[in-house]
């Protein structure tokens, strides 16, 4: 019996030809220690490899999460989401990743997403997989106030990258190997998000966008981005572009 | 010779003294501290020069003069200071990762679940 369930995740997560250990689902996560077990135990069953990159969180992430079939990574002091990523990348490089995609450790993405974003990835259709809250087809609960923040956060990109995309800030996207390699985070805090539209009009990646599903919690709508940090966000931008 | 000036080459010699003793192998820098400490004394010493070079570039006061230039200076400075910071950064970034990686851990096998 527990086979056959076993089976049937398995088709639902994975569809096409790929063998989803080659995936890594790279998870950043500072201070994630009350939701990470459950985001990790709905991903699970997807069969992909899994990254959490432990970004220097107050409490040491490993002891929750010692029991599951998952690479964890460990930073020693925190350095911001943007370097967790490009850690968890580089390690998945190092570890024959063909598909990556980044996934948030607090819970607000849905696991079966990530198939959709590989499936530009696999039929070659596109390098780089963006989620987007506001394409149709997504669902989401979003507050008003963030939905207006992050409109304003899609221009500002478009200013900076010459990208206009219909989301600015979505922790989901989907890359392949080749994107991967050369694609390098260098910002260390939130203005990552920005960096990779940059890094990918640079180096003339094919984009495209899929919509996801977002379920905004309490949790996650506490930790989550505030007008307050959009613009420190946009000043690590600015002065990041004067100081390259 | 009244009690700002004294004050104020007091706390030049004091900081020259200080910066002699960390600088004492680079002497293109203790050159140009020396320089400035100059500088700094004749100024407090004849503030009525600070005037005359005020007028002739177009500024009322020897004061105002020194304020403006203070100014440019502390934002050269913050420059400076930033693009070190970020020089740090990256070093730090660079370091933590390297060592999170050689110390990356599988959790569980598999097979095992």
């Amino acid at each position: 019996m527990q086979g056959i369930s076993q089976d049937f995740i398995f088709i639902h997560c994975m569809s096409h030809h790929i063998n989803p250990k080659d995936v890594f689902i790279i998870i950043p996560a500072y201070n994630e220690n009350a939701v990470i077990r459950s985001v990790l135990e709905k991903l699970l069953p997807c069969k992909y490899t899994i990254v959490v990159v432990d970004d220097g969180s107050a409490q040491n992430l490993f002891p929750l999460i010692n029991d599951m079939p998952v690479y964890s990574i460990c930073h020693q002091v925190n350095l911001g989401q943007g370097a967790a990523l490009q850690t968890g990348i580089e390690f998945a490089l190092s570890k024959q990743a063909l598909y990556i995609a980044t996934f948030d450790a607090d819970g607000q993405h849905h696991p079966g997403d990530i198939e959709n974003l590989l499936e530009p990835l696999t039929d070659n259709r596109a390098d780089v997989v963006f989620g987007s809250r506001f394409m149709e087809g997504s669902v989401h609960n979003m507050p008003v106030k963030r939905k207006l923040l992050l409109q304003t956060a899609r221009y500002i990109n478009y200013f900076f990258t010459g990208l206009l995309l219909t989301d600015a800030h979505n922790g989901l996207r989907a890359m392949n190997r080749k994107a991967a390699l050369q694609i390098r985070i260098e910002e260390n805090s939130m203005a990552h998000a920005t960096e990779i539209l940059a890094q990918v009009k640079k180096n003339k990646l094919h984009y495209t966008e899929i919509p996801v599903n977002i379920m905004y919690t309490g949790y996650s709508k506490a930790k989550g981005q505030t007008v307050w940090s959009g613009f420190r966000i946009f000043f690590d931008i600015l002065l990041n572009k004067i100081f390259k | 010779m009244n009690g700002i000036q004294i004050l104020l080459i007091t706390g030049v010699i004091i900081l020259f003294l200080y910066y002699t003793f960390r600088l004492r192998n680079a002497l293109l820098d203790m050159l140009i501290l020396a320089l400035f400490t100059g500088v700094a004394v004749f100024f407090i010493l004849f503030p009525e020069y600070t005037n005359k070079i005020a007028g002739k570039l177009g500024v009322g006061r020897g004061a105002d003069l020194l304020f403006y230039i203070c100014i440019l200076f502390f934002l050269f400075v913050i420059l400076k200071l930033f693009a070190r910071i970020r020089r740090l950064e990256k070093t730090l970034t660079d370091l933590v990762r390297k060592q999170a990686k050689d110390e990356a851990i599988f959790m569980k096998e598999p097979d095992k679940i």
